[in-house]
């Protein structure tokens, strides 16, 4: 692949030249070498996702249109899966339950990581300590996390429900109240994973310059009329991505299943059976793989059906930034 | 970053503003420590006899490293740990040679059919692991990558997250270095390999923080494709501190808090290379 | 994989309606010849690795939670290595993976399943409706095989054969704090015999942040366990005996459904109990979270090795009026896989373990029910050789041999449509304030129309 201009030798070569061509190679042409150079670079990747990923995705989507045992039998059922998706109440329940879930998770962490990335790009004593104590949460396994929280908010005895007693709100069973336990999964999901976005803006909010913010000052805004004017415009390819990556956090993640695996295991009374808690419940509980394959292949479609909308609604994803 | 003006004007700033600076302070500092107060009982946990676990109180009325020596000496722990830092430290080496080449491939290159593959990388995200568990073990059993370290490293090491976030780093590079040196005669691999790779570097680090800290908290995977002891991965371990009919919560506490030190101490190093590389990747 | 996450890429766009029109297409290709591929590749490769060793699947050995059960699989199979010349191996799965998690499930989709492993009553339709249990009965004497108790084995016998041989037997009672019963100015005379009076002993227990009484209160397998015995009581059932329909909405079970309704819905039984469940008695009673537990015998070799100093007492399940004394009997069995390697040697394997009329077979039931853990023996020698050893002599053990076992009735092995049909109602009355009778008729629709097309072994 080392180039080293040679004369033209179009003669040689039998066929005619375009001059942008530029000098001529023997054997390959530059435009072909460039393609021969993208195919080494993207092949590792792209044979590793295909067989790791697609193909194990695309054989469990195929399986939803079989009936199958556990135990090694397959036999072709057509339909019969999908349609009993749509009658199954558990189903619909959790299709309820995720997108309840998925846009209190999304909005929530969003606003939290955001402020919380607001207030540690300041210069304060010890920021960096600081910042590393909001990403702690992210760090540490879910299973223990499940434990510890299950812990805290305990029925009566719990920490939080302790300090909220000072306040008189103490009362509460936050997960084992079947109107109250998403909430408290959502929040858990939360304290997760705000560190880890408010990295993110940090970042972004860290790029925005200076200039801005002294004009800003200067012609007099106060703080709101000053984050909505100049660092909100400026957040929005970030903001995007933030968006994005929660709601497919929140879908298909396996955080969101941990959680879930752990502190409620679904309940109390279904209210906390994520769409692919109950897939996975299926698979694994009841042997009906073929069943949890047809409701993976509906997930897949509404996550790919959510994340066009997004791409659509912002035109591409694509910002200007004036 | 600091303002352009003529003089600097930090001192002026910070005076203008120490009250709410201090009102921000104990704000922030509050709200951190809310933050990391699960942990802190976490911690407290480990230190404590299995009678007293579950004891309100974080400080432990008789505190004992028992917990930590049982972990250590009674289950391979640090067996584990090796094993995890193994194949987290693998999978991250190796993902992040992959995935930038791919990625500059993506973003420099030009050849058919570019966007589609883009567009097919993309829709990997949507793969969750529960559901092509079953598929994924059939076909890594036929490779016979069961139970060994070839099952652990390599189906990690493909995910689209770190190829988009360095596509999009490298669409914001300027592309003056390259073309010169691809005019000096370098091929596209020198090019990739002098070039591309070493301006990376801060935002390879950042990836390198997120890949390892997934791996070494990973447990589905290395419980579905391990059945050796000795290829345990740190998750798996501390899982087997639950009983059936009880936890012996104060291993998993002790367990947990080991665990947890090498990411903490990955993160506390690492966070300036982590924001500056997110920041310079080109995300506006 | 763990973690998935996107970066939007503003130049080269997101996805365009005609690329994603293309998928769609390409997936319902894929999906019609990708079927059938799955079969060929899982019966591929299945049933068989190198060392032809037999594969033991369990969640106490190796370096399981507590090391004297760990000690008794690892001697066990010891033995059997020693004297045979198909060798068994131990694999540990970490129990909750084992309980609800997906690797048996994996294994077994992907033909690789163990060819010795364990399971409770619960998940035994799930094994032998799908063809892969052993029938054990055929490699025990037929003394060993009358030695075994009656009501133990129903559960696993399947026209007069024996699929799973159980370890141990675990009846369900209540244990309360002698401490919290001083302090609310109670002693042993006031301990509840019906469920009136346990809701009202528990009404005087509560206080401040501790509760009087708990029951399970997470769906699974374990809570429609310790619910069921509230339920026969009354004298109802779950299946008709033909095993065709269900009985589900009559007296026994809306009257249980209430019963535990109004244990939450009084403040005096709380909606989530700490550690594991309801199962684990230390974080529960034994830290003053709860006065009375509802919990099984293997409370007590956990409270022995964790909480040795806690004052403890015992009774029976209460009853309601007019009701009739049983308790649930749990307890975990060994199988072999039919679709294994070598059945036969599995199958030899479990008997030669549990189901033998040899001394040491005997003697390693003792072994596994009054030191290793604390149990029921399932068998009529074992049980007889523990007592003269004086392992039920007193205290507690006395306890559940002399009152709360006899009587007792075998965990059901509802397959897991109506055991999810039954837990639904649990759930929904217990937690979510729901009409029992109401309830209870919607699960008897929903098992019924489930048992219409059910075509395995009988529920009963």
């Amino acid at each position: 692949m080392s180039g080293k201009p040679s004369a033209p030798v179009a003669e040689a070569e039998g066929k005619p030249r375009r001059p942008e061509e530029g000098p001529a190679r023997r054997g390959l042409t530059r435009k072909h070498r460039e393609w021969l150079a993208a195919l080494c670079f993207v092949a590792p990747d792209a044979l590793g996702l295909l067989i790791f990923l697609a193909i194990p995705m695309v054989l469990a989507l195929a399986l939803g249109f079989f009936d199958i045992s556990g135990f090694g039998t397959y036999s072709f059922a057509g339909l019969t899966n999908y349609k009993r998706m749509f009658t199954d109440p558990l189903f619909l329940n959790s299709v309820r339950v995720t997108v309840t879930y998925v846009v209190l998770f999304v909005a929530g962490v969003f606003v939290v990581s955001l402020a919380l990335a607001l207030l540690v790009k300041q210069k304060l004593p010890f920021v960096g300590v600081l910042r590393s104590m909001f990403f702690l949460p992210h760090v540490v396994s879910l299973v223990v996390i499940g434990l510890v929280w299950q812990f805290m908010l305990i029925d009566g005895r719990g920490v939080v429900n302790q300090l909220l007693d000072v306040v008189g709100l103490g009362n509460f069973s936050w997960l084992g109240n079947p109107n109250l336990a998403l909430f408290t999964v959502v929040a858990v999901s939360i304290w997760f994973f705000m560190g880890y976005y408010m990295v993110i803006f940090l970042a972004a909010l860290q790029d925005i310059p200076q200039e801005y913010y002294d004009a800003a000052r200067v012609d007099g805004a106060g703080t709101w009329a000053t984050f909505w004017n100049v660092t909100w415009p400026l957040m929005k390819p970030t903001s995007f991505f933030v968006l994005l990556v929660s709601t497919i956090t929140g879908v298909a993640g396996l955080q969101a299943f941990d959680l879930i695996y752990i502190m409620t295991e679904g309940g109390p009374a279904n209210k906390t059976m994520l769409g692919i808690f109950y897939i996975y419940q299926q698979a694994f509980m009841f042997n009906d793989y073929g069943y949890a394959a047809a409701m993976a292949s509906f997930l897949v479609l509404v996550l790919s059906a959510a994340t066009a909308a997004m791409f659509v609604l912002t035109r591409g994803g694509r910002f200007e930034v004036d | 970053m600091k303002s352009t003006r003529g003089y600097d004007t930090t001192n002026l700033r910070s005076i203008r503003s120490r009250p709410r600076n201090l009102v921000l302070f104990v704000l922030t500092a509050v709200l951190a420590l809310l933050t990391v107060s699960p942990l802190i009982w976490m911690v407290s946990g480990a230190f404590k006899a299995p009678s007293e676990v579950f004891d309100p109180s974080p400080i432990p009325a008789s505190p004992t490293i028992a917990n930590f020596t049982y972990v250590f000496t009674q289950v391979p722990f640090l067996r584990y740990m090796l094993n995890t830092f193994f194949v987290a430290g693998t999978v991250t080496v190796v993902a992040l040679f992959f995935h930038s080449m791919a990625a500059y491939a993506l973003a420099r290159l030009n050849f058919p059919g570019r966007d589609f593959l883009f567009f097919a990388i993309f829709s990997t995200l949507l793969v969750a692991l529960p559901v092509i568990l079953v598929p994924l073990f059939i076909l890594v059993r036929e490779m016979g990558m069961i139970n060994n370290y070839w099952g652990l490293i390599v189906p990690p090491i493909f995910n689209a997250f770190g190829i988009f976030l360095l596509r999009q780093f490298y669409l914001g590079m300027p592309k003056e270095l390259e073309d010169a040196a691809l005019v000096d005669g370098c091929g596209y691999w020198g090019v990739y390999w002098r070039v591309i790779l070493p301006l990376s570097r801060p935002i390879l680090a950042a990836l390198a923080v997120f890949f390892f800290l997934a791996n070494w908290n990973s447990f589905l995977w290395p419980l579905t494709i391990t059945q050796d002891k000795s290829l345990w991965m740190i998750q798996v371990g501390i899982a087997s501190f639950q009983g059936q009919y009880s936890g012996s919560w104060n291993y998993v506490m002790a367990a947990a808090t080991v665990a947890a030190i090498p990411t903490v101490a990955l993160f506390f190093v690492f966070q300036r290379q982590l924001v500056e590389s997110i920041k310079t990747s080109g995300f506006k | 994989m763990e973690e998935k996450h996107t970066t939007l890429t503003k130049e080269n766009g997101g996805i365009s309606r005609r690329q994603f029109l293309a998928r769609g297409v390409a997936f319902t290709f894929a999906a019609a010849v990708t079927g059938p591929g799955l079969t060929v590749l899982s019966s591929c490769g299945g049933g068989g690795s190198a060392s032809g060793a037999l594969k033991f699947w369990q969640f106490y050995a190796l370096g399981g939670d507590v090391p004297a059960q760990s000690k008794w699989f690892e001697d066990t199979v010891d033995a059997w290595n020693k004297k045979n010349e198909t060798q068994v191996k131990l694999e540990y799965i970490p129990v909750t993976e084992y309980l609800s998690g997906s690797k048996l499930q994996t294994a077994f989709s992907s033909g690789e399943g163990p060819d010795i492993f364990i399971i409770s009553p619960g998940d035994f339709l799930r094994y032998y409706n799908g063809g892969v249990l052993e029938d054990l009965s055929q490699y025990m004497e037929g003394d060993a095989r009358n030695d075994f108790y009656e009501n133990v084995m129903t559960t696993r016998t399947v026209d007069g054969k024996f699929y799973a041989l159980p370890m141990e037997v675990e009846p369900m009672a209540m244990y309360y704090s002698v401490k919290a019963f001083e302090d609310a100015g109670l002693s042993e005379a006031d301990v509840p015999t019906t469920w009136e009076g346990l809701l009202d002993v528990a009404g005087k227990l509560k206080k401040g942040d501790s509760f009087g009484l708990l029951f399970d209160t997470n769906p699974g397998y374990y809570q429609n366990f310790t619910w069921y015995p509230f339920m026969w009581q009354g004298g109802s059932d779950v299946v008709a005996e033909s095993g065709k329909e269900s009985t589900f909405d009559s007296k026994g079970a809306i009257q249980a459904l209430q019963f535990w309704q109004d244990a939450i819905e009084s403040g005096v039984a709380p909606r989530k109990a700490l550690g594991t469940g309801a199962n684990d008695i230390v974080p529960n009673l034994a830290q003053g979270y709860c006065a009375i537990q509802n919990c099984g015998i293997w409370a007590v070799a956990d409270m022995r090795a964790n909480a040795p100093d806690f004052e403890y007492g015992l009774f029976k399940l209460p009853l309601p009026p007019g009701g009739r004394y049983t308790t649930d009997l749990g307890g975990w069995a060994f199988v072999a896989n039919s679709e294994g390697k070598n059945p036969e040697e599995a199958g030899k394997f479990c008997a030669w373990a549990l189901g033998s009329m040899s001394e040491d077979s005997i003697q390693r039931g003792v072994d596994w029910c009054t030191k290793a853990k604390s149990d029921i023996a399932p068998r009529k020698s074992v049980q007889e050789k523990a007592e003269q050893e004086g392992a039920f002599d007193s205290g507690p053990m006395e306890f559940f041999r002399e009152e709360a076992f006899p009587g007792g009735r075998g965990e059901p092995r509802y397959t897991p449509e109506v055991y999810k049909a039954v837990s639904d109602a649990i759930q929904a009355c217990q937690l979510d304030g729901a009409d029992p009778g109401q309830q209870a008729e919607q699960t008897v629709q929903t098992i019924n129309a489930f048992l219409k097309g059910y075509s395995g072994a009988s529920l009963v």
